[in-house]
């Protein structure tokens, strides 16, 4: 199908469309506000209801007012009926007409005066032969007006007439006027002796219009004031509820903007009603909410306030015991053992009071929320080498081999540099820490929205329960187990509130024996958040030996890069990424020449 | 002839200790204790340095900074407490070269120091230009036109590094090491804020920089002097 005729055909078709989706789209229109508004509900159910006893009532009261109005009029036309009935019989019997002219003169003469009667209703005779099948009639039938004939007697109540004697009534509808319209008509009859057993039905059709009217003006006037009185009925309910439903909704409205945090809002009182009681205690509610939230951030403030105060006023003295240690310590050569081992000491146990210090106080910053993100482009390769060279004394005194394995060149993620690094220089050391001089990988891994580093030991291990509470300040694994890098026991702690501050992810596994991995997972951009549920880019523990080599820190502190396997890309000679402090240019060189298992580029990194 | 190196801090004892360790580094320190004499003190001493403490009595230190800064290109060092992100950057702002953050070690003050003294090296040609300024190098002014930008020794040697490798890019971590003297890494605010003082210096235009260019999630390059 061309362009042209799918437009032709969607024309087409566009009549149709629209309005069955409108009459869909008011269904769901009116569904949803069922649904939303209280007010809409109360008003549809209240009217419904008020309509179905109107009708209830108002069809009983027609066909009451009906009955009544119907049976009146018929007693009183049955009785007159009768009565002339009787007068015409008493005149024909008393006539002595003998032949036909004489005889039709006469029935003329008395039915002439029968339309004569002076009743309010209009009625018309008709005189039919009984047996009019027959022919033998003395007259024909005939009316009082031509264009009514035997016809409109219902033939019902001609045979009814045939039947018995009596005087017999059937509603039908008939034409009273030439030309007219037919109108609801009662037609009485009786059988009337004409002439020495000739018997004639006589009916006289009486005109019912009137009492119809009246029903019908009436059943007007009753679906007008019903008409009325529902939207009366409407107006009432929609004023009732909205004055019980509008607090109600502004007290909703309040409540949002309250949940919006705009501490301020309150909600107007009037009165004393249930509504105004509402509205004071939601008030209360609110000024008791702003008062504590008001106390907390004060809290907070003053928290943050004492930690920069605590930040500065321990930090002067300590930075002057600091270098005056650092003075004694440079001396120490000169000094009797005893003074030697004493600035030894005081040297080292100031470094890690520094670092003890420096922790807590970004843990309390983590606390009092005044921690905040530095966000770049950073590249992991690259701060997984600097950690690594920072850790190169660590690593040398631990025995371990770190490598750095991946199938990538590149990796970078939105995030804080310093915060990353530090995560991975506390993982890092804390594998080192319990690896037990066995070797120690990290690998880097990405998907599309995440990357991951995971840092695996083959030391000590830990069982489940410990894993647990690997993150808590201050734990240790083991309270009789020395520590051999003076940590601070907040290290994980500070890595946890790190991780969570960049939106991602810090898990732990762990298998005494087998060693321990921690993998850190971050969302390449900034602003999203992990999901526990989203798969990690990495396994936990991943299989380091299905990564290719990247780096390798040796027992001897010396970092030794792999090149990539796709060195076509311009990311730079070093496949870790990071720039090269020396010659750039002759690396390249380097690489070409590379064997399959030399490394491409030493560097000695060990202080 | 030894380097005057002022120190300006309330806190006597490190003040002193600092006094000890520079003496011992071969530099001559002049001690100042608050922050309303601090400038007149400047003015008298006409130091090589100032190490200037942030949190003064008498006169914030951001403010003693940016008050010697008006008529003064002497490197500035701050000795910060709170190595929070905020005072930092105001610091730097205000016109400071660098910081130290508290507790530092004596090694960190003195080659923080000492890269901010230590004498540019200029051995390639003695004129560079980037865009429409010329940097002569030799005579250590920065002209555009006959008009002459006053630059800190820092912008000075930001500006000039950028300008000897015109098509090089430059990361922060590799100017931190260039201009500043950093081995490890390092805070790079201080290229972010000293990139800005210096494009605000430089540039016709500091919003549209054409001296300074970003490039972006690598760093810093210099404008093309093809116009």
């Amino acid at each position: 199908m061309t362009a042209p005729d799918a437009a032709a055909a969607r024309r087409h078709r566009g009549p149709a469309r629209p309005l069955t989706r409108r009459f869909r789209l008011g269904r769901l229109l009116l569904a949803r506000r069922w649904r939303q508004s209280l007010q809409f509900r109360a008003i549809a159910v209240s009217l419904s209801l008020t309509a179905l006893a109107f009708f209830v009532t108002g069809s009983f009261l027609s066909h009451q007012i009906a009955d009544r109005l119907f049976t009146d009029r018929l007693g009183q036309v049955l009785a007159g009926a009768t009565a002339d009935f009787e007068e015409v019989q008493a005149s024909f019997d008393a006539s002595d007409a003998s032949d036909r002219d004489e005889l039709q003169a006469m029935v003329d003469s008395t039915l002439g005066a029968l339309s004569t009667d002076g009743s309010e209703t209009e009625r018309r005779w008709i005189l039919v032969p009984l047996d009019y099948t027959s022919g033998q009639t003395l007259i024909p039938a005939q009316s009082q007006s031509p264009w009514m004939t035997s016809s409109t007697v219902p033939p019902e109540l001609q045979e009814r007439l045939a039947d018995q004697d009596g005087v017999y009534w059937q509603p039908a509808s008939v034409r009273m006027a030439e030309n007219g319209d037919e109108v609801p008509v009662i037609v009485v009859g009786t059988i009337v002796d004409l002439y020495q057993n000739s018997p004639y039905g006589l009916y006289l059709v009486y005109d019912f219009s009137d009492p119809q009217r009246t029903l019908d003006a009436m059943h007007a006037v009753l679906l007008l004031s019903v008409i009325v009185l529902l939207l009366l009925v409407g107006a009432i309910v929609w004023y009732v509820t909205r004055e019980v439903v509008r607090p109600v909704s502004s007290t909703a409205r309040v409540a949002e903007q309250l949940a919006e945090g705009d501490l301020g809002v309150r909600m107007p009182v009037s009165g004393s009603h249930e509504v105004a009681r509402l509205a004071r205690s939601f008030n209360r509610m609110a000024d008791s909410l702003q008062e504590q939230i008001t106390q907390l951030e004060q809290l907070s403030s003053m928290q943050q306030t004492f930690v920069s105060d605590v930040s500065h006023e321990l930090r002067t003295p300590l930075t002057t015991v600091r270098m005056a240690a650092e003075v004694l310590f440079n001396a120490r050569e000169d000094f009797d053992p005893v003074n030697r081992r004493s600035a030894e000491l005081l040297y080292h146990q100031v470094d890690r009071f520094d670092s003890l210090l420096a922790d807590l106080l970004e843990i309390s910053r983590f606390d009092a929320g005044a921690a905040r993100l530095e966000v770049a482009n950073v590249e992991l390769f690259s701060v997984v080498q600097d950690v690594l060279e920072a850790a190169a004394p660590l690593i040398v005194s631990s025995g371990s081999v770190v490598q750095v394995r991946s199938e990538l060149g590149r990796c970078t993620v939105q995030g804080d540099q310093r915060r990353i690094e530090r995560i991975l220089r506390n993982l890092v050391v804390n594998a080192l820490e319990h690896g037990e001089g066995r070797p120690i990988e990290i690998v880097v891994a990405e998907s599309e929205t995440a990357v991951a580093v995971a840092v695996r030991d083959h030391g000590i291990g830990m069982t489940e329960e410990e894993a647990a509470k690997v993150f808590n300040r201050f734990w240790r694994a083991d309270p009789a187990r020395a520590r051999t890098t003076g940590g601070t026991g907040l290290g994980l702690a500070i890595a946890t509130e790190d991780t969570r501050l960049h939106g991602g992810l810090l898990d732990v596994w762990g298998a005494p024996g087998e060693g321990a991995c921690f993998r850190l997972t971050l969302p390449r951009t900034r602003g999203r958040r992990l999901d526990p549920e989203d798969p990690s880019p990495l396994p936990l523990p991943p299989d380091a030996r299905a990564h290719p080599e990247r780096a390798e820190v040796t027992a001897t502190g010396t970092l030794v890069l792999t090149p990539a396997p796709n060195s076509d890309r311009p990311a730079g000679p070093h496949p870790a990424g990071a720039e090269d402090p020396a010659g750039t240019e002759d690396t390249a060189g380097t690489e070409d020449t590379a064997g399959t298992d030399a490394p491409a580029d030493a560097q000695e990194v060990q202080p | 002839m030894n380097a005057r190196i002022l120190v300006v801090d309330d806190d006597a004892a490190l003040s002193e200790m600092i006094g000890i360790v520079l003496t011992a580094e071969g530099f001559e320190p002049v001690f100042c204790y608050d922050g309303a004499t601090a400038v007149d003190t400047f003015r008298a001493v006409r130091p090589d340095l100032l190490l200037l403490d942030l949190m003064l009595p008498g006169k914030d230190g951001i403010q003693v900074c940016r008050e010697i800064r008006a008529v003064s290109d002497v490197p500035v060092v701050m000795l910060t407490a709170k190595s929070d992100t905020v005072d930092v950057v105001r610091g730097l702002e205000a016109g400071a070269d660098d910081y130290v953050p508290k507790p530092f070690k004596p090694a960190e003050l003195v080659a923080r120091v000492r890269a901010r003294l230590r004498p540019v090296e200029r051995a390639s040609s003695a004129e560079l230009r980037i865009g429409d300024v010329t940097i002569d190098v030799t005579g250590h002014s920065v002209r555009r036109g006959d008009q002459e930008i006053n630059l800190t020794p820092l912008e000075f040697d930001l500006l000039t590094a950028l300008a000897r490798a015109p098509h090089q890019v430059f990361s922060r971590e590799m100017l931190l090491r260039d201009v500043w003297g950093y081995q490890h890494a390092a805070d790079t605010r201080l290229v972010n804020v000293h990139v800005q003082r210096l494009r605000s210096k430089v540039e016709r235009d500091p919003e549209n920089p054409e001296i300074v260019v970003t490039v972006r999630g690598v760093g810093y390059k210099a404008g093309s002097s093809a116009r």
